[in-house]
């Protein structure tokens, strides 16, 4: 086997879309043997990744507009790896520079949003944002293995 | 989504299945305020069957909490496994909600 495999595909910027990426992020995960319990916290990233770029950045372009993926799995290390690049032509905008939301309050006070970008800096090893050829671009990377906070 | 849903007494039992993202999400929040808004006071959320919760899923947790905020109602959360509970720590929304082991102690919980 291969020991690094890599999909790449371009879904609409929709909630079908979104529902496309995460099934291929399992496909592939899956083909090789990957068990959910180590690769959750990948889809749980991709997702919250995938909603800030289709419902704010690429607003009102509907079907028009696309978000290119590139999910690679490295097989031949140990534990796994695995990376995904998120790429849009939305106007420019570092997901990271969001602040994080204030843990300390209570029920009633705790804002509706702004959570997502502060699980995936937990859930990722690695997240690198860069604006490249007028497009942003999103690394994210994981060592596949357990986790528990 | 599949989303299971089984009355028990007073209390209503709702377990969605799979993935609970962005888009799946809205389904959930859809069938959980369409209870509340029919009356339902004692909701338990099983989350045995959920294979990930991403921040979108939380928002729903978090709005059925508020709704369901002081006697007699309640909410009560069960069935967490690993991935949905390291969400839960790592968003800081542990503290926010009444959580149980199994279905049995969160209908326990739930009915006061």
């Amino acid at each position: 086997m291969e020991p690094v495999s890599t999909r790449r595909l371009s879904v609409p910027a929709t909630d079908d879309g979104i529902r496309a990426a995460l099934d291929a992020l399992e496909a592939l995960t899956a083909s090789h043997g990957l068990s959910k319990a180590v690769t959750w916290p990948v889809g749980v990233s991709l997702d919250e990744v995938l909603a800030n770029v289709v419902r704010h950045g690429l607003e009102g372009r509907g079907g028009e507009a696309t978000v290119d993926l590139e999910m690679r799995l490295d097989l031949g290390v140990e534990p796994a790896e695995c990376e995904v690049v998120v790429v849009d032509d939305g106007p420019e905008f570092d997901p990271l520079s969001v602040p994080e939301p204030d843990r300390a309050l209570g029920i009633e006070e705790r804002p509706i949003g702004g959570l997502g970008m502060a699980l995936v800096r937990r859930l990722m090893d690695e997240v690198q944002y860069e604006r490249r050829d007028g497009k942003n671009r999103l690394r994210l990377r994981r060592r596949l293995v357990a986790m528990e906070a | 989504m599949h989303i299971g849903e089984e009355r028990v007494g007073g209390a209503l039992v709702i377990a969605p299945e799979g993935r609970v993202d962005s888009v799946s999400s809205t389904e959930l929040e859809r069938l959980v305020v369409s209870r509340i808004d029919a009356g339902e006071k004692r909701l338990v959320l099983d989350l045995s069957s959920v294979e990930y919760i991403s921040s979108a899923g939380l928002r729903v947790l978090l709005m059925a909490a508020k709704r369901l905020k002081g006697p007699p109602a309640a909410l009560v959360l069960c069935g967490m496994g690993p991935s949905v509970r390291t969400v839960l720590e790592l968003a800081g929304f542990l503290p926010l909600f009444a959580v149980e082991a199994g279905r049995e102690q969160a209908l326990a919980r739930v009915r006061g």
